[in-house]
């Protein structure tokens, strides 16, 4: 289940942080996503070799905390997408398809002339589809 | 679903952009009009880069990043790559465009507004004004590289020039 996901922007400012549980530990999901941006920076500039490819926009498990787990995806733009899980068996294919269809809603969300770029993303559209997303993972692979 | 725009739309519509910024909005601060008109280019080369690089992974440096955009950013906006691409391999990068779609219909009238004979068309003014006036158009395209490159993280400056009708080139000059 998916339990938050975040935009970072380039200067590791937030522009969107959306959590998907009903306890009130927001703060704690907002540290979880701060520390993973540090994993960040560190997998892009300092590529392993045995690890994905140096200009792969989509990086991968960050690192497990607690039951939680970490993934993350940095587009061209510099702009960092994270997404906390607490499932146990996520596939690789159905985080890389999440990212994938987050990413369109974003550039969507994006195009918005009246958007601010740096500011936060306040599209209502956005937040409808990226619930929509969010319900929707994991299920496709039961087929 | 793939929404279309007209071309034609397009076309007038910045024409229509320049003439107001220059004649109604800013008349004789052609300086102020032409910044105003870079602005609009960069917030839109700002949002077109996030569109335009969902697909592919990330640059290795900057001359991949300005190929990506003599191919297929050229491609997707004007259904046509730029036809030459010089460097001096420091920073600078010179494309050029032999049929700029947006100049491609534009033609210089030397008796344009004024009552002057003809053996003034030589006077160095009367060409200088029409070029002035085509430069202007030019400034939309210039904002829409630089935000485009701002994006990726690759500050530079853009500039542009006609040289002959309707061949233009672009410099990107990048801040080290």
């Amino acid at each position: 289940m998916i339990v938050c996901v975040a935009v970072v922007g380039h200067q590791n400012n937030p522009l969107y942080i959306q959590s998907f549980t009903e306890a009130d530990d927001a703060l704690k999901l907002h540290h979880i996503v701060h520390c993973s941006l540090d994993v960040v920076d560190e997998r892009v500039n300092n590529p392993k070799k045995s690890g994905p490819l140096l200009n792969e926009t989509f990086l991968g498990l960050l690192y497990p905390i607690e039951n939680f787990k970490v993934y993350g995806y940095l587009t061209n733009t510099k702009v960092k997408f994270i997404l906390v899980t607490t499932d146990l068996d996520v596939k690789d294919a159905d985080v890389r398809n999440f990212f994938r269809r987050f990413h369109a809603a974003y550039v969507d969300a994006v195009s918005n002339p009246f958007h601010v770029p740096g500011k936060k993303i306040t599209s209502r559209t956005f937040a409808e589809r990226v619930s929509t997303i969010v319900k929707s993972f994991g299920l496709t692979s039961a087929v | 679903m793939v929404r279309e725009v007209s071309e034609s739309c397009l076309d007038s519509l910045l024409t229509e952009v320049v003439s107001c910024y220059c004649n109604r909005f800013y008349p004789n601060k052609h300086d102020l009009a032409a910044r105003r008109i870079e602005a609009i280019g960069y917030q839109v080369g700002h949002q077109l880069s996030e569109r335009y690089t969902m697909e592919r992974p990330r640059f290795n440096d900057h001359l991949e990043a300005i190929k990506f955009i003599c191919k297929d950013f050229w491609l997707e906006l004007f259904k046509k790559h730029v036809d030459n691409l010089r460097t001096n391999h420091r920073g600078t990068f010179v494309l050029q465009d032999n049929k700029f779609c947006w100049l491609a219909r534009m033609s210089i009238d030397p008796l344009a507004d004024s009552g002057k004979s003809p053996e003034d068309i030589t006077s160095p003014t009367a060409g200088n004004k029409a070029t002035h006036a085509m430069k202007m158009h030019l400034y939309f395209p210039c904002g829409i590289l630089r935000g485009f490159l701002t994006n990726l993280g690759i500050l530079c400056a853009v500039s542009a020039d006609i040289l002959t009708l309707p061949t233009c080139a672009f410099t990107i000059r990048i801040k080290a």
